[in-house]
């Protein structure tokens, strides 16, 4: 059980005590008192020269609020208790050393003190306003009463450092301790490394899985004219971003790749959604002759990519809490993934008329046989996923809009 | 008699051709046409059910016309950049004999 007082159910319940203990935004920002303090909160204001990378912060902190209250309550309360002190001596280092090598100023959002750990050169770019913050901070962390909560700032270049660790010892072997020692941290506890981690690893399996997603998709499309039994089985995407944490808002592993990902805002989201549903617009043919050679690295690739996706689907959990809409967190990272390169290089041949690739041709029609093979299976295989998942029409309107064009009946038999 | 259940699951098989036509990249018409060769779907029926589709998933619409929009006019610089490398190419020959 945690001695910090428990994690409200509601974000909304959150805002309310930060905004009693938040000292320093209170008079300075007065539309906290609206209730909306993560809408309202300017970020950007906040962390100013703390870290240059901003997208990082700013959502990691609620996840990791998150995170820290879900995961491993006692540990992350000894864990806390330990940065406590740590976090008071860097305070007084801070004030006494502005420009000195690690710097931690610490913010409160939520029910818990924030940590930024900052490097050596933007601590020297911006000590003074770590110093601000870290008085601020200190105030605050007199005012707080038992939270204690470590928060990292995971900035771009922490992540960097965590990156290499983690890829040095190796992703599945990367145990936190020794991910610790290679960072040579101090102001990193175990715990905290190993939450982000953890977030490391999901992030990275969602990156192979959507893209895994997006190549079988086309490639399946490209399969449908060789007609393999096998490249009917993909999932609706519906199913697939569903994510196997344990007890996670859907807010929670929504972030993460907003963080982790691009520092897109929604609407990005929106824009990019059809990319990846669509034939990929990267390597476009210049001239596609059709059929006579599917490129032939397709049936590798498509394979691998179906054994790697079906793996990685059979190894999340179904029934955690999917996407808000379900296709529109999808992203397509432009320079792809390792499907893509591969393909993309095929494109950059010399000369016109090449084809380039294994993708769904869009600017030319599908050949008959692939569009006759598709439609064959919807009309015989009912119950097969569908391959967007629109939302379907009404029954009913469809059918008195017909009926007002001329149709009573529907199936109608052609005539 | 299962008229309605009927109409229902012809009207769910029309749109899965149709998701089907759009993972290829077809606009409406070529669905029409399509589903008319292939499956033998009346026509105005496709387009009934694609105008209902358009309605329920507005923003996917959108993005799915700009899309194609895109594609086609990057398709087009593509051809124009082509055909001025030929020619150049076959202006460049020509000066050297």
């Amino acid at each position: 059980m945690l001695a910090v007082s428990p994690l409200r159910n509601t974000k909304d319940h959150e805002r309310e005590e930060e905004m009693e203990r938040f000292s320093i935004g209170c008079d300075d920002f007065p539309e906290f008192s609206t209730g909306n303090f993560l809408d309202c909160i300017d970020f950007d204001d906040l962390f100013v020269g703390i870290n240059d990378g901003g997208e990082l912060l700013d959502l990691e902190m609620d996840t990791q609020i998150l995170d820290e209250f879900s995961v491993s309550g006692e540990e992350s309360e000894m864990n806390s208790s330990v940065s406590v002190e740590k976090l008071e001596d860097n305070s007084r280092k801070e004030e006494d050393n502005k420009t000195s090598g690690l710097a931690s100023s610490s913010l409160t959002q939520g029910d818990q003190e924030i940590v930024s750990k900052i490097d050596e050169s933007v601590a020297v770019n911006s000590s003074r306003k770590e110093a601000d913050k870290c008085r601020k901070s200190s105030a605050q962390s007199k005012n707080l009463q038992g939270k204690r909560k470590m928060k990292v700032d995971w900035t771009p270049e922490l992540h960097r450092r965590f990156v290499q660790a983690v890829e040095q010892l190796g992703v599945d072997k990367a145990v936190p301790s020794r991910i610790l020692e290679l960072m040579g941290i101090d102001c990193l506890t175990r715990h905290n490394i190993a939450s982000h981690l953890q977030k490391y690893r999901s992030h990275r399996k969602h990156l192979l899985a959507r893209e895994a997603e997006a190549t079988s998709w086309s490639q399946r499309r490209q399969m449908y004219g060789g007609a393999t039994g096998g490249s009917k089985r993909y999932v609706s995407p519906r199913l697939a971003p569903t994510m196997g944490f344990p007890p996670m808002t859907p807010l929670h592993h929504f972030r993460p790749l907003h963080v982790w990902g691009h520092p897109s805002a929604d609407q990005s989201l929106m824009h990019t959604w059809p990319k990846n549903l669509f034939p990929l617009a990267s390597p476009p043919p210049p001239a596609w002759t059709p059929a006579p050679h599917p490129p032939p690295r397709q049936a590798p690739d498509h394979s691998f990519w179906h054994s790697h996706y079906q793996s990685v689907h059979n190894s999340l959990a179904p029934g955690t809490p999917c996407f808000p809409p379900p296709l529109a967190t999808m992203r397509f990272p432009p320079p792809a993934g390792p499907g893509i390169p591969p393909h993309a290089m095929y494109k950059v041949e010399p000369g016109i008329g090449v084809p380039s690739g294994p993708y769904p041709p869009f600017d030319f029609h599908p050949s008959k046989e692939s569009i006759d093979a598709a439609i064959g299976d919807v009309i015989t295989k009912p119950c097969l996923p569908f391959p967007i998942g629109l939302k379907p029409p009404s029954v009913d309107t469809v059918l008195v809009e017909l009926q007002q064009q001329g149709i009573p009946k529907v199936p109608s038999t052609r005539a | 008699m299962g008229d309605s259940s009927s109409s229902a699951s012809y009207i769910r098989m029309v749109h899965h051709l149709i998701e089907e036509c759009i993972v290829f990249n077809m606009s409406k018409e070529e669905c029409m046409e399509a589903l008319d060769k292939h499956a033998n779907i009346i026509p105005v029926i496709t387009s009934t059910v694609w105008k209902e589709l358009e309605k329920e998933n507005k923003e996917f619409f959108e993005a799915y016309k700009k899309s194609r929009e895109e594609k086609a006019s990057e398709k087009e610089t593509r051809q124009r950049i082509q055909e001025m490398l030929l020619d150049s190419s076959r202006k460049d020959t020509n000066n050297d004999d």
